[in-house]
């Protein structure tokens, strides 16, 4: 059984922001009398990561996410509460945990611009003071995985943003982490390169063992890669769970499309709502609540009172579960959490 | 014209959002001023003149060039990235004739920086200086019409070599050293009236008098009748030289782009 | 210690390597920054062809005096680049990777960063200035005076990089300083470059004692020249270069240190 490597307690963190007043007049009264608010980016969240595990971090923007990993990778420290990780106080002891961790941005790349991604591995195996043969071992390992053959000796600038993010993530994990934090590691990829980095994010987690991070908006990596999801809305922590649990226990909403071979002239079914399906007359959506209408004699009801061509049980869907949380039209428990 | 006249209003406007910046300008022009007008207060030692120059002419002829260097200055840089980046294709499909939209927007860039660094720069340092006032009103004005030809001559000047960037990869250097050579030869680091004969006779031979000498000149009314004239057909013959190398630079370059593509 | 030299080396290999890649463009850009600096020396020597000295000073002397600004900003460059533009670094973000780095960020900082460009321009414009003047201003090169020199020069690159430091901390508190600080930075040091008894009470403070450039060129100067202009100021002033480096740099590095912990306690 994995020990846990990551264990945070009650952290939080709040920001002095100065108000910016409008008008001349206001700006000149704010170089004198600068009045600030307080922001509690970070509202007494706790949670527990073993080695190994494959989190992710969402959350809507400005919800604390960033905060929180600033904490994590010893950048900030917090207000109040403890984090320990690999043994280390993030932000007590700087110089010798970063030296355990990878962080990779997705939006801010870590090479050099001008010269080859090669270049770039030089310099990070001598600030990381990696050893000949475990960097050899490594480049030539992600050079395969990550199918970077083709473009490891050109001009990073020459790249397309694909290539160049693989390069990032390379650059990452190049000194043997134990754990790395990815932030939006496949924004702006196209669907074949997002692939290609999953597929490698796993494949690393799974032969090494390294516990992983993410912080994204993409829901797919997180459904794709993740086993456990982490909601963080104004601060707090809203659900710690998988995704699974997500949507057998807290959304009942379930939607039956059918096509129709006759249009029925009215379609009324206690607790359930028709809708229209644009550009097709012949289909209909039927919402309901799966604990309100049993889905059996819905749908033998349905075939045995009309003409039915064709009919599909549509699951909800992630991205629209995750709006609900945040705009609270979904209220996930303390019940949820588990590991 | 108006419409071009509009993009000149336009950058004005611009530039009134950048109070910061323009603030550190005039910072900029007061210190450079005041460098040099310490040096040659030491050079003047006290005496009363040197060539029949006084230190208040001397002090007024750094005032006007090293305020107007500053005045003029923009972005040189602007048609080498525009070029670089790609986006001058998008330019040269809109309906304005790209390159008088440059210098219109410049000039109103230029005018604004005139009234709003220089002018102040000008004022602050009659606290600690005196400067000399202009010997009439008739050569303040003749004054001010060539600073606008000055500034042509700076403008095209400064076009050509932008134009290059379709040929190299960057014009960066070739932009430096060109603004060290024209601050040498035009007087705004060492007054013409005290260059060597032999580098003085090569400068008639260039346009770089035409652009701050021939006002500071004409401010403390040291060109009479004909030579006034005499001056301004320079600096009008000169704009129009300039004008036309720029143009066939500017040709050939956007020719280049269109067989070469991006 | 070798292993900082050889993370110097790895920067610099990509640095010079990045810069270098067009050949021709790069040491046009050198040359254009040398010519760019020389124009105000070009003129200097013109004007004195018609003044003939100032404040006593001949054409060799100013030289000399020159030539320190600039080898010391050559050397100078070399090792501040980051800090010279830290308060971009900060508005981009870029600190937060260098906090994610196993090393220590002023060395990180400091390591990372040569304006090869600038080194080269500056640098070589100096020693030309140098080696025009060196043997015209009436020196005699022994043992005890090539070794001041040499101190004296580590002691003005200290002194302009306590002075960076110092800018780079305060990026934690204001980032918008970065013009203002550029303005201040490079005419302050147009007025370094000349003697500063040409200058009234309040400048030559400044000089002295809030942006200490009078111990970078001038005063060095006049322990090789002990020209008469120094019986205004306290004869000690001349020895003191080195001493000033490093005391101003321990205490810019102290401001940076607590500079650093309010940082991390506000983020950006």
């Amino acid at each position: 059984m994995s020990d846990t490597i990551i264990d945070v307690q009650n952290i939080s963190k709040t920001f002095k922001i100065s108000k910016r007043v409008k008008g001349l007049g206001g700006m000149v009264a704010n170089i004198f009398y600068p009045k600030y608010e307080y922001k509690k980016a970070v509202n007494d969240v706790s949670f527990n990561i073993k080695q190994g595990e494959m989190v992710g971090f969402i959350g809507p923007n400005g919800a604390g996410k960033s905060t929180t990993v600033k904490m994590l990778s010893g950048i900030l420290h917090p207000d109040s509460g403890s984090i320990s990780i690999a043994g280390y106080v993030p932000y007590r002891q700087r110089k010798e945990y970063v030296a355990n961790i990878g962080v990779m941005f997705g939006q801010k790349s870590q090479i050099s611009w001008d010269l080859c991604a090669m270049d770039s591995y030089e310099v990070i195996k001598h600030i990381y003071k990696i050893p000949d043969k475990k960097f050899k071992d490594n480049v030539e390992r992600f050079v395969d995985l990550l199918d970077m053959k083709s473009f490891l000796y050109q001009p990073v600038r020459q790249l397309s943003l694909g290539q160049r993010m693989r390069a990032d993530i390379a650059a990452a994990l190049l000194h043997s982490p134990k754990i790395v934090f990815f932030d939006e590691p496949t924004i702006g990829i196209d669907v074949v390169g997002k692939e290609k980095i999953r597929g490698f994010i796993k494949t690393l987690n799974e032969t090494d063992g390294i516990t992983m991070i993410f912080t994204t908006h993409d829901m797919q990596d997180i459904e794709k890669t993740c086993q456990r999801l982490i909601i963080i809305d104004d601060g707090k922590k809203l659900y710690d769970g998988s995704l699974d649990s997500i949507k057998c226990n807290y959304v009942s909403s379930r939607i039956i499309e059918a096509e129709f071979e006759q249009l029925p002239e009215a379609i009324a079914i206690d607790n359930v709502t028709v809708s229209d399906v644009e550009k097709n007359k012949m289909k209909k959506l039927l919402s309901f609540d799966n604990t309100k209408v049993n889905i059996n004699s819905l749908m033998s009801q349905l075939l045995n009172s009309y003409s039915i061509k064709d009919i599909s049980v549509k699951e909800p869907e992630i991205d629209s579960i995750i709006r609900d949380i945040y705009e609270g039209k979904i209220i996930v428990g303390r019940k949820a959490e588990e590991g | 014209m108006l419409t071009y006249l509009q993009f000149s209003v336009i950058k004005f406007r611009n530039n009134m959002a950048y109070r910061f910046e323009y603030l550190m300008g005039i910072l900029n022009t007061l210190l450079n001023f005041l460098v040099y007008w310490c040096i040659y207060k030491a050079l003047y030692a006290g005496a009363a003149e040197v060539d029949g120059i006084t230190f208040s002419m001397v002090a007024t002829n750094f005032i006007i060039s090293l305020g107007l260097t500053n005045a003029f200055s923009k972005n040189e840089m602007f048609l080498h990235d525009k070029i670089k980046q790609g986006t001058i294709a998008n330019e040269l499909l809109k309906p304005v004739n790209f390159r008088m939209r440059m210098m219109f927007e410049d000039m109103g860039d230029g005018f604004f920086k005139v009234v709003f660094n220089f002018l102040p720069a000008v004022i602050i340092s009659l606290l600690f200086t005196q400067l000399q006032p202009p010997a009439g009103v008739l050569n303040l004005i003749l004054c001010l019409i060539s600073t606008v030809l000055g500034y042509l001559v700076l403008w095209n000047i400064s076009f050509i070599i932008q134009t290059w960037s379709f040929w190299l990869f960057s014009v960066w250097g070739i932009v430096t050293v060109k603004n060290a050579v024209i601050n040498i030869l035009s007087g705004a680091l060492l007054p013409l009236w005290f260059m060597p004969q032999p580098v003085l006779d090569f400068i008639k031979f260039t346009p770089f008098d035409s652009i701050f000498f021939t006002p500071v000149q004409l401010y403390l009314g040291q060109l009479n009748g004909a030579d006034i004239l005499f001056n301004f057909a320079r600096q009008i013959i000169w704009i129009v030289i300039l004008y036309f190398i720029g143009d066939i630079f500017w040709k050939r370059g956007l020719k280049k782009l269109v067989v070469q593509g991006g | 210690m070798k292993d900082i030299l050889q993370l110097f080396c790895a920067y610099a290999k990509t640095g010079l390597k990045s810069r270098f890649q067009y050949k021709l463009d790069a040491i046009a850009a050198i040359f254009a920054v040398f010519f760019r600096e020389a124009s105000g020396i070009i003129v200097m020597y013109l004007a004195l062809l018609k003044f003939d000295s100032i404040n006593n000073w001949n054409i060799n002397e100013l030289l000399f005096l020159f030539s320190l600004i600039f080898i010391t900003y050559g050397i100078f460059i070399v090792f501040f680049m980051a800090l010279r533009d830290f308060s971009d670094w900060i508005k981009h973000g870029d600190f937060d990777r260098v906090m994610l780095r196993p090393r220590g960020l002023l060395t990180q900082l400091v390591l990372c960063g040569a304006d090869w460009l600038a080194a080269f321009g500056h640098g070589t414009l100096g020693i030309l200035l140098f080696i025009l003047s060196a043997n015209n201003v009436g020196i005699t090169w022994n043992a005890v005076t090539i070794t001041y020199y040499i101190i004296t020069i580590a002691g003005g690159v200290l002194i302009q990089g306590a002075i960076f430091l110092f800018f780079s901390a305060v990026s934690f508190y204001f980032i918008e300083t970065q013009s203002l600080k550029e303005i201040l930075y490079w005419n302050v040091r147009k007025f370094a470059g000349y003697p500063i008894s040409i200058y009234n009470k309040l400048i030559q403070s400044i000089l002295i004692f809030v942006v200490p450039f009078a111990f970078v060129n001038y005063f060095p100067a006049q322990f090789f020249l002990r020209k008469e202009d120094m019986a205004a100021y306290p004869q000690w002033c001349m020895y003191i270069t080195p001493l000033v480096g490093v005391v101003l740099y321990v205490l810019a590095y102290a401001f940076w240190r607590y500079s650093l912990r309010h940082y991390k306690s506000t983020g950006n």
